[in-house]
């Protein structure tokens, strides 16, 4: 896997704990079981150094996708997309785009071949 | 969650009766090979950045020697939860600073089964603090033992 996706996939579930944190029904509820959580600011200097190691191109359009959507960026499984399940065109599966990025054409969310 | 939902998800391979390592991130590296080597992590790398992060937040180690490292990841395919025990405990810089001896490690796909795992967290918690229990955790040395202790019928 290409090391932007890898990047991107990391950032995607660092941002999806940061905004957990900030869901005060969950954080109230996690705080009620015993856990201190008291680092959101590590989490958040720890997001800024792995964004600035993604291209802004590249981040440009994640996070306006994290505007709209709980994930960006999402793995191929099948032949539909994960995000809005919409069948994904044969060319995708080709030899080809195994290292590319890859678009949904319906929903825009980025893909990646397993 | 009743007790008998709990055991489901608690699985014989999934299980380190004897960890090895001594130092927190190690034993966190240890019980996510533990877990690949089943197939059940798509990505070691992913699942172990996210466990770091999520420790910088407030460690999981909630002190009495049990720890419930936990969190989503786009590499967990699904719920699963990986039982260990260290028989010399590990520096997992718990909230009491004592050394932690049970680990409950929560993994999370994370695009769903929030209830889910919250409500897991919740239970294996109340379930640690009733009387015996860590006791007993402590010695386990199988599986069926294991079930037994969380209340399933061992089968
Ligand atoms: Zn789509």
């Amino acid at each position: 896997m290409k090391e932007e996706f890898r990047l991107l996939i990391a950032l995607q579930d660092l941002d999806i704990m940061i905004k957990e944190t900030k869901d005060q029904s969950t954080s109230e509820e996690l705080k009620n079981l015993g856990f201190k959580l008291t680092g959101l600011k590590e989490l958040q200097e720890a997001r800024v150094k792995l964004a600035r190691k993604i291209p802004p191109v590249l981040i440009n359009r994640y996070e306006k996708l994290m505007e709209h959507y709980t994930m960006a960026i999402l793995p191929v499984t099948s032949d539909k997309c994960l995000g809005c399940f919409v069948r994904l065109p044969s060319v995708f599966f080709s030899a080809a785009h195994s290292h590319r990025l890859l678009t949904c054409e319906n929903c825009g969310r980025m893909l990646y071949l397993l | 969650m009743d007790a008998n939902k709990l055991v489901t998800f608690f699985e014989e391979d999934l299980c380190i009766f004897s960890l090895r390592s001594r130092k927190k991130f190690s034993a966190l590296q240890e019980m996510i090979r533990h877990l690949a080597g089943t197939g059940r992590v798509s990505d070691e790398h992913f699942i172990m950045e996210m466990l770091k992060n999520r420790e910088s937040l407030g460690s999981t180690g909630l002190g009495k020697g049990v720890a419930f490292p936990h969190g989503r990841s786009l590499a967990i395919k699904e719920l699963t939860i990986l039982f260990a025990r260290s028989p010399g405990g590990v520096d997992f810089e718990a909230l009491d600073s004592k050394p932690t001896r049970i680990f409950f490690l929560i993994l999370a796909p994370s695009d769903k089964g929030a209830d889910t795992y919250l409500a897991l967290l919740s239970e294996l918690i109340s379930l640690v603090q009733k009387p015996n229990k860590l006791g007993e955790l402590n010695k386990v040395k199988d599986y069926k033992t294991l079930i037994e202790i969380l209340g399933g019928n061992g089968n």
